[in-house]
């Protein structure tokens, strides 16, 4: 221990002080060395091929342990940089400009000045730059024309999207898809083919229906008759079902309740309204008040605390208890038949599991086939039920010239992608026109003229409003 | 230490599941722009198991979309475009308030287009995922094609339709993939296969334009699919071409490119050059040569593959072929009443000529007066001026024939006939258990000959007949049973005779001998003849054992199966029977008649 200490006192009274502030490393050593003598022998006594070895292996390089980055991390980092075909435009010069705070000089004409604004505008007038305008205009058109192809050829489909010659099929990236670099740059920044994120599966409605549902035979131009008439029986019946529905919704709502005619509806209101209230004294209609001599009466009797005598209580817990012995009597009584009813009981209970079994699987499979067919919920409104294609017998004519249908194509479509789920059911609100409200504003400048003017272009409106209810 | 308390709806369906609202947070866009990119990039809502819980607990229905999804949306490189496109909208809207039209027109002009070629490649990573989602897209197009400018659909797009379709159907002519067509009263179904995916799509007839009502059909988002889906079959159609060695684009009439598109104005002289467009032959890639026709189908021997079903593959193989040569080298002429657009479609796809009035729409190739026109279609009770060298049929004919896949006779179909019905090609194949009518049967398979057919034929003879059939068959049956008589006494009298030969030896030698002779003796072997009764109730009653290793689980579905199988069996049965004793009666009655005035006549002729 070689440091360099600054010498202070402490003290070594004790053997434990002692020990902790004497320094023994060099004796140790001493020592240490002198141990290694014994074990390996004296160092000057050795030959020179026991001590040295001839290097032949050369430098060995010390290996860090850096993890090595992965192909794909190693790519996306070189992405940022340079492409190599690009350095040659860089500055090779290594040495740094000396001013690095050098003020840019825009160059003389760069900015037009006032004057040059005047003398350019007084040449612009002579028609000195006639013929450079024309050029720029020209130069115009041939830019916007290139613009207008490109999107020509965008409308044109020319590219083979699912070919192989594609750069972005390969993975190169867009910013690399230039014509100035060469294809080995691009391949050499070949992207990962796995995507970040996968796109999650389609919905399992969407997936499995199909968009163009085969066509019932009966909706042929000229069908046979017993498919017409096939297809009529699936009409009647789903209009059944759907009547059916309409009735069960009309009993349970309107005719549940009962009716009042407007008149009892008034009566009733009136003696709501009224109740409480001082009714005008009507001998007629209550003769017993004259009986009561202007008593005070009450309604309901008041409440007597009556108590219960010996008595009473004897016979009431008699009562009970005899209730109590009857119903355990008959339940014993019970117990001892239903020893003998036991197969009977079996059979019931064997019976009702039957039934509970058969209702549970019937349920379960029109539980299934309602599934199969149901429209996804999505959204609060409800997509309309899809009904059967109808052609009425009168509107066939079997003739291809007299064909009129009366199902829309396109609301079909619409709805055909309800049902599968692409979109949800909606009612198209109608934007409503805002009716925008006109004020005079009053300034410091109003004249006469612009409150007739107002005035009169008001009067007009109202006139015209008028003209038009006369005319309806 | 109690842990951290774990947050409610943090996992599970709850977290699963994000509100519209929500989404529209996260990706920071307006509705209408969410609207459109969730269907450009195929992003729909879901219908969760447990509402309440995907909905953390709120009451009502909300749309939900899974937070995958939208997460997935958030890579999307147009999102940006699409907020880039809003400033730009303000930019045009101030324009507009400041009453700068320059400076708006300019921006119109210039309005950025966003490239959504990507997705279509990203939605459909192969071209066979692409093929099979294309129904939903060419039913759409088709019917935008029809739709004039609108007011939420952009100005091009029906054009962009009109041209697509057009260069679709080009394809399936030049391809011969058309497989089956249906009129209904809706529109043409039409099925194609390419590449071994099956297409279907309706075209609608063509009415002048219907006005759709505003309050049933989105027209916006409907807009917005017909955009992608133009998109998709732009590519479609591109790949399509390169594969069967054509030119993309196809050069069709004037009426196709983009300048000229505004001087076509009238609705008839628009569908009137589509169909001229049609009836095009299209340029081929120099040095190219005919798609070359598929080779017949290789059959390799599998073990498990049923050999019955190779078979009707095969079958199916050569019907197909048959199919798509079927109107090779016949001319037809169209009359004006016909709707062209479909007739020149399904004829061209099968290899005929088609041709039409030169003076009432443009595109004609031949005239009328052409002799080599083997079918004229007409849609009238009669004519005036008839050929003798053609036919002149009712367009039915041409689409009972596609589905027949062979040219019908056209008897039942001529000028003026009342047409048979017109059945529907989509049948559901695996319903085969349906009461057919003989005369359904014939026009299914043309081959098929009604059990008593040739009778009906030859009804005058038909009495004589029968008793000379009956003759026949006795006389036939008297020469077996002599020829049989005959055999087997030739083996009763062969071993007779071995026995005459060596009776003077010693007999009790001869026993040793014979016994000898049997132990040694080669007997010739017998053909081992399967008797078929017998196989029949063997493998009924292995089919039985089988059906008893019928799992519990499906043993019901199995049963109920059968039993639908042996009902309709039965219904089939009966409605077989009535029709025989149907046919039967109407014979007899026939006959009686007959018989009668054969004894009139006769009478007369005696008197």
């Amino acid at each position: 221990m070689s440091s360099i200490k600054k010498k202070k006192h402490v003290s070594k009274k004790n053997k434990k002080a002692w020990r902790k502030y004497c320094d023994i490393t060099d004796v140790e050593e001493f020592l240490e060395d002198q141990r290694l003598e014994e074990r390996l022998g004296k160092f000057d006594v050795k030959p020179d091929s026991e001590l040295f070895v001839v290097d032949t292996g050369g430098e060995i390089k010390t290996e860090e342990d850096v993890k090595p980055l992965s192909a794909k991390l190693l790519k996306r980092a070189n992405l940022p940089a340079t492409p190599k075909c690009y350095e040659v435009l860089l500055p090779s010069s290594k040495v740094p400009d000396p001013n690095a705070k050098r003020n840019i000089v825009k160059q003389i004409g760069s900015k037009p000045t006032a004057l040059s604004k005047l003398t350019e505008k007084r040449r612009f007038e002579k028609g000195v730059y006639q013929k450079k305008i024309e050029l720029a205009r020209k130069n115009r058109r041939i830019a916007l024309d290139k613009k207008r192809k490109n999107k020509q050829i965008k409308q044109n489909f020319g590219l083979d999207l699912w070919g192989n010659d594609l750069p972005e099929a390969k993975g190169i990236p867009e910013t690399l898809v230039d014509e100035f670099i060469p294809p080995e740059a691009q391949i050499h920044n070949v992207l990962p083919e796995q995507r970040l994120r996968p796109k999650p599966p389609l919905s399992k409605t969407l997936m499995t229906r199909t968009a163009v549902e085969r066509p019932h035979p009966g909706v042929s131009y000229n069908p046979s008759f017993q498919e017409h008439q096939e297809l009529l029986q699936e009409v009647v019946n789903h209009e059944k079902k759907m009547m059916k529905k309409e009735a069960h919704l009309l009993r349970v709502t309107n005719g549940m309740f009962r009716k009042v005619t407007p008149q009892e509806k008034e009566n009733q209101w009136k003696e709501e309204m009224t109740m409480g209230l001082p009714q005008p004294h009507n001998p007629a209609t209550n003769p017993s008040d004259s009986e009561t001599d202007n008593e005070y009466k009450a309604i309901n009797p008041p409440v007597k605390n009556k108590k219960k005598d010996h008595k009473a209580r004897r016979k009431q817990r008699e009562r009970i208890e005899e209730r109590e012995r009857l119903k355990r009597e008959k339940i014993n009584k019970k117990k001892i038949t239903d020893i003998y009813k036991l197969r009977k009981l079996e059979t019931l209970i064997t019976k009702k599991e039957k039934r509970d079994a058969l209702t549970r699987s019937k349920r379960a499979v029109k539980k299934a086939v309602t599934a199969e067919t149901a429209v996804p919920k999505i959204n609060a409104h409800k997509t309309p039920l899809k009904e059967p294609d109808f052609v009425s017998p009168e509107q066939l004519s079997g003739d291809l010239r007299k064909i009129n249908s009366t199902t829309n194509l396109l609301r079909d479509r619409f709805e055909s992608l309800q049902r599968r789920g692409a979109l949800a059911a909606s009612k198209v609100m109608m934007k409503k026109k805002r009716k925008l409200k006109a004020y005079f504003k009053a300034g410091h400048k109003v004249t006469e003229n612009d409150i007739q003017r107002y005035v009169d272009k008001k009067a007009g409106k109202v006139s015209k409003k008028k003209t038009k209810l006369l005319k309806a | 230490m109690v842990s951290k308390k774990k947050k409610k709806y943090s996992t599970g369906e709850g977290a699963q599941f994000m509100t519209r609202k929500a989404a529209l947070k996260k990706l920071q866009l307006s509705l209408k722009d969410f609207r459109r990119i969730c269907i450009l990039k195929g992003i729909y809502p879901r219908e969760p198991r447990n509402r309440k819980r995907a909905q953390k607990g709120a009451g009502g229905i909300k749309t939900l979309y899974h937070t995958k999804d939208i997460k997935f949306l958030l890579h999307e490189p147009i999102i940006w475009k699409l907020r880039d496109l809003k400033v730009y909208q303000q930019k045009i809207r101030r324009a507009r308030a400041m009453k700068n039209y320059p400076l708006m027109r300019k921006y119109f002009r210039d309005y950025p287009e966003i490239n959504i070629d990507h997705i279509v490649k990203e939605r459909y990573p192969t071209f066979v995922d692409a093929l099979r989602d294309l129904d939903d897209c060419l039913t759409l197009c088709f019917l935008f094609s029809t739709f004039p400018s609108l007011k939420k659909v952009p100005r091009d797009q029906s054009m962009l339709c009109r041209r697509l379709t057009v260069e679709f159907m080009h394809a399936v002519i030049t391809a011969k993939a058309l497989r089956k067509v249906f009129v209904s009263v809706k529109g043409y179904y039409y099925q194609v296969e390419f590449e071994g995916q099956t297409i279907t799509w309706i075209a609608p007839h063509h009415f002048s334009f219907q006005p759709q009502s505003k309050d049933e059909v989105d027209f916006k988002i409907m807009s917005t699919f017909v955009e992608f889906y133009t998109m998709m079959l732009g590519f479609v159609n591109f790949k399509l071409y390169h594969s069967l060695n054509l030119v993309y684009p196809p050069k069709l009439t004037a009426a196709f490119n983009s300048e000229t598109d505004k001087e076509l104005i009238d609705e008839h002289a628009y569908v009137s050059e589509r169909i001229a467009a049609m009836n095009m032959s299209l340029a081929r890639i120099t040095g190219a040569n005919e798609v070359e026709e598929l080779p017949e189908i290789d059959i390799f021997h599998t073990e498990d593959e049923d050999p019955q079903k190779l078979e009707e593959a095969k079958l199916e193989a050569e019907k197909v072929k048959k199919l798509k040569t079927m109107f090779k080298g016949l001319k037809f002429f169209l009359n004006r009443e016909v709707p062209r657009e479909p007739l020149v479609f399904i004829i061209r796809c099968f290899g005929g000529e088609v041709s039409w009035d030169k003076d009432h729409f443009v595109g004609a190739t031949f005239d009328e007066t052409d002799e080599s026109i083997a079918y004229q279609i007409v849609d009238r009770p009669s004519m005036e001026k008839k050929y003798l060298s053609r036919y002149y049929v009712q367009p039915q004919w041409v689409f009972d024939s596609v589905n027949v896949r062979t040219l019908l006779p056209i008897n039942k179909y001529l000028m003026g006939a009342v047409l048979p019905p017109h059945l529907s090609p989509f049948v559901d194949k695996t319903k085969d258990q349906v009461y057919m009518p003989p005369e359904e049967k014939a026009l299914n398979n043309p081959d098929f000959k009604p059990l008593d057919d040739d009778q009906s034929n030859s009804e005058i003879e038909e009495a004589s007949d029968e008793d000379n059939e009956d003759k026949d068959n006795e006389e036939e049956d008297a020469e077996e049973a002599l020829t049989k008589q005959y055999q087997q006494e030739v083996e009763q009298d062969s071993p007779s005779e071995e026995e005459d030969a060596d009776d003077d030896v010693d007999p009790e030698k001869k026993k040793i001998a014979k016994e000898k002779k049997k132990a040694m003796a080669v007997t010739s072997g017998v053909p081992f003849k399967e008797n078929p009764y017998k196989k029949e109730i063997e493998d009924k009653q292995a089919f039985r054992l089988r059906e008893k290793l019928v799992r519990k689980k499906h043993r019901n579905l199995y049963k109920s199966m059968k039993a639908g199988q042996e009902k309709r069996k039965k219904e089939i049965w009966l409605l077989r029977k009535k029709r025989r004793l149907h046919d039967e009666k109407v014979k007899e009655e026939k006959k009686t008649e007959k018989r009668k005035q054969k004894m009139q006549i006769l009478e007369a002729a005696s008197v």
